[in-house]
């Protein structure tokens, strides 16, 4: 069984991430799965960067609490991350700039010398550590040399030779010196074709898939990487990507957008969100279709911006002033992630209102494998539905907000000739026309409110429900990117004879109660499992059903919940 | 052909002698001139006295935000860049809560056109300070008059790129037409400024003060110098207004420089589906 941990560190701002990126996908073409992490600080130079991966040979969705290869590419790496060690981890590390201690595997490479020698920069460090981290792992450079012939094709050949000496170099230092030392852990294997996603590369994939049209956004980490993604493909997709002045722009931007009948999504962090929270309620009264994506970070106001939290989803769930109606849904890695985008495209197609997809920084910017067959599946099962949209009426006047029994009223893409109407912030007659009057005011808000009734009736989907639930006698319930830690502690705890079940959330609101109760029984322990200091989730899920979960396991150091924790804390 | 009565919605409320109803009436009369019916046209309204014009004017309409008419205005065009798409906004709404946005689609060039009804005041929440009103202008929120200088709308979107900027009054009915005219006709971001009286809240720039005040720029005003423009626009702190076109000249539009719009709007192209293409960059 392959189930090894690397971790490649070294200052922010020399490459790291590429490096990392580079691994992840030398090692998914070898055939093995991958979850991999990035930590950095929030500046742009300096401070410590570190990229952990897990690879196994089945699918994971979480790291590994202990380090089996760790690339110090400064001495801090060494420092910050030498507790993990284990006697038979091995450290890469460069003797002539800093010595280390412990009961490690030491494998001294050259790094200094190397780049005298070739005259390269301090980023190529990390070329360097890939050929060695290959060689010890008893691969060979043949897809790291075509990758770096893919990423630095476009300069020519000179620089794709330059770039892979140092990779050579690395390489052959460790098959020479180390020989003894050289494991068998990567050899290449036949297994299903394989893509390395982040949670927001997820994201973009299923906004392009379900045929978003316009994307708007200001940068705000951990989001920014979904305005990049699509932006760099816009002139392959055909879509727009502003990047506007403000979040109030760019959410306005989209309700405008979304109005004149294209798809369109908006992506964020909490901040940015709370700037655009006085236009989702615009989004919610004139029934104006919007996805909104929050990839969450530790708050309050700037908070710790490159780390991870859940503390965002009851000011989602709450956002706007008024009572409208809007759909919180979120993922819990990639695959699902690509599940619901599509969805929650449709759903603001069919109910015309909001819909917030949450992620937060371990799942926005952490990549796993994830298999092409399944994206092609994916792919091939969409059948976009637009619901009650229609691109003509013969109705004089047309009633943009027709009272219906579901709640929902046809919706005219501007244009159609004949016609015309007003999509009104103010309370509204059917026709759109401003009201202040008793009954039409209650109709409209009755109407509006239907829309829930008929999503909770037609779309929503309870939890997924993973290990024996009949059989369980403790029950853990979480939503978003704890996933992975948690179905990885069920492995452990199945091991051990324990029968834990879990209960993870993918549509967090509004929530179902009938739907919902019939999970919850009186003989068991059930226990909430989330990254936040609140126990958010918990709090909704005793407003929307009534149940009460007492037994929490909460994380608020900006840290993802790791499985040992969840072991740990069942035990 | 298309005539006033078919843009005519509800009856309008404003107050007896507002200025509104003769830019209410002239932006009809423009529409109508202009060959367009309430289903080739789009508005956007912001929040204000100006902004109820909503139920009074028939076109595929967003009623929005306070200061948010510019962005949804933003949207509409860039998913359908054929439609003609103006925004009808306030003082305070486009000057003081929407600063900003007017600043950046003055810098995009934007397709839009933005008439601003800028009376002084904040009429619909009973006659507090707007961000024109003059220094030392007496209202409820100011009790001992504005600190702060106003702001100069005209030089704002000069310097922020605007490629059409127009000034008129809402007591020359046929000017405001033409102006507004010249600004949906105009390839690009534009702005008119409508120099309006509140006869209810603004006792000092009444229909008699602007009479004594603003004047016609003569025929041969050069529109494309921005100097020329720039001067115009500083006699504003002299009480000063000229009315007209202060500034115009071509740029490519905000639309115009994005291909993947060029053959179709981007409401009616045909759904993207090459995502093989897209998958392999993960691989």
């Amino acid at each position: 069984m392959i189930d090894f941990s690397l971790i490649v560190g070294g200052e922010a701002g020399f490459g790291i991430m590429t490096t990392g990126a580079l691994f992840s996908r030398i090692v998914t073409r070898l055939g093995y799965h991958i979850f991999d992490y990035v930590e950095y600080p929030s500046l742009i130079r300096g401070g410590h960067n570190a990229y952990i991966v897990h690879v196994t040979d089945t699918e994971t969705r979480c790291l590994k609490s202990t380090v089996d290869f760790l690339v110090c590419l400064n001495k801090d790496t060494f420092t910050i991350h030498k507790d993990k060690l284990t006697s038979s981890s091995y450290v890469v590390y460069d003797s002539e700039e800093f010595g280390i201690d412990g009961d490690n595997k030491k494998v001294s490479v050259p790094f200094k010398k190397i780049l005298e020698e070739l005259k390269g920069q301090a980023v190529m460090k990390n070329t360097i550590a890939l050929g060695a981290i290959l060689a010890l792992l008893g691969s060979d450079l043949t897809i790291l040399n075509a990758l770096l012939e893919k990423q630095f094709g476009k300069k020519g050949q000179e620089v794709i030779s330059f770039n892979k000496q140092f990779a050579e170099k690395g390489f052959n230092h460790v098959k020479s010196q180390y020989t003894s030392l050289i494991t068998a852990l990567l050899p290449k294997k036949e297994s299903e074709e394989k893509l390395v996603l982040s949670g927001n590369e997820a994201f973009s994939l299923g906004a392009v898939i379900a045929d978003c049209r316009l994307y708007c956004a200001y940068p705000m980490t951990p989001s920014s990487s979904v305005l990049t993604t699509l932006a760099a493909w816009q002139e392959k997709t055909g879509m727009i990507v502003r990047h506007a002045e403000d979040e109030i722009s760019v959410i306005n931007t989209a309700i405008g957008s979304s109005f004149a009948g294209v798809r369109s999504a908006v992506g964020t962090s909490g901040g940015g969100f709370a700037l655009m929270v006085e236009s989702v309620s615009l989004a919610g009264v004139t029934e104006t279709p919007l996805v909104i994506f929050i990839a969450q970070r530790p708050g309050p106001a700037t908070g710790m911006p490159t780390w991870t939290e859940q503390g965002d989803l009851l000011f989602a769930v709450h956002a706007g002033h008024g009572e409208f109606q809007k759909i919180v849904l979120s993922a819990g890695d990639v695959g699902e992630m690509l599940e619901v985008t599509l969805k929650a495209f449709d759903l603001a197609d069919i109910y015309q209102l909001p819909v917030i997809v949450l992620s937060e920084m371990l799942l926005s910017e952490s990549h796993a494998s994830l298999t092409k067959s399944f994206v092609d599946s994916v792919i091939k099962q969409y059948a976009l539905r637009r619901g009650k949209t229609i691109t003509e009426s013969s109705e004089k006047p047309y009633l943009r907000y027709k009272i219906t029994d579901d709640g929902i009223s046809p919706r005219l893409i501007p244009g159609a000739k004949g016609v015309f109407y007003q999509a009104n912030s103010y309370e509204h007659i059917e026709d759109g026309h401003t009201t202040e009057e008793v009954i039409p005011r209650i109709q409209q808000v009755e109407k509006r409110g239907r829309k829930w009734q008929t999503y909770l009736k037609n779309d929503f989907e309870g939890p997924k429900v993973f290990g024996d639930i009949e059989k369980a006698d403790t029950v853990l319930i979480s939503w978003g990117g704890n996933k992975g830690a948690i179905l990885k502690a069920l492995e452990v705890l199945k091991e051990r004879s324990k029968e834990v079940a879990y209960l993870h959330f993918t549509h967090l609101y509004p929530l179902n109660s009938e739907k919902l109760k019939p999970l919850f029984t009186n003989n068991k322990r059930y226990m909430l499992v989330e990254n936040n200091f609140d126990g958010q989730f918990g709090r909704l899920l005793r407003l929307e059903t009534g149940i009460d979960i007492k037994d929490r396991l909460l994380r608020y150091d900006g840290r993802q919940i790791t499985p040992e924790q969840v072991v740990e804390k069942i035990l | 052909m298309s005539t006033i009565q078919d843009f005519s919605g509800y009856t309008p409320t404003w107050c007896p002698g507002c200025g509104d109803w003769g830019i209410g009436v002239a932006i009809k009369s423009a529409l109508v001139q202009l060959n367009l019916d309430p289903s080739s046209v789009a508005a956007v309204f912001g929040i204000g006295c100006s902004g109820n014009m909503n139920d009074f004017l028939n076109a595929y309409a967003i009623h929005s935000l306070h200061g948010r008419a510019i962005p949804n205005a933003i949207g509409i065009k860039l998913a359908n860049h054929k439609l003609p798409v103006i925004a009808i906004v306030g003082d305070g709404d486009c000057y003081g809560e929407g600063g900003n946005h007017l600043i950046h689609a003055c810098r995009g060039n934007h397709d839009i056109t933005v008439i601003v009804h800028d009376n002084g005041v904040y009429g619909l929440t009973t006659g507090q300070v707007a961000p024109t009103a003059q220094k030392g202008f007496k209202s409820k929120s100011t009790p001992a008059g504005i600190i702060e200088v106003p702001i100069n709308p005209l030089m704002l979107a000069l310097s922020s790129g605007a490629t059409f900027v127009a000034q008129t009054f809402a007591g020359d009915t046929p000017h405001v037409i033409s102006m507004i005219k010249e600004g949906i006709s105009h390839k690009g971001f534009s702005l008119v400024n409508v120099l309006q009286p509140c006869v209810t809240f603004n006792k000092i720039n009444t229909y008699q003060y602007y009479r004594e005040h603003v004047y016609k720029l003569l025929e041969d005003y050069k529109k494309d110098n921005i100097k020329e423009a720039i001067q115009k626009g500083l006699e504003v702190n002299e009480e000063k207004f000229a009315l007209g076109i202060l500034y115009q000249v071509e740029r490519p539009s905000y639309t115009d420089q994005l291909p993947q719009v060029h053959d179709t709007t981007l409401v009616e192209k045909k759904r993207f589906e090459h995502f093989e293409e897209l998958i392999t960059e993960f691989i």
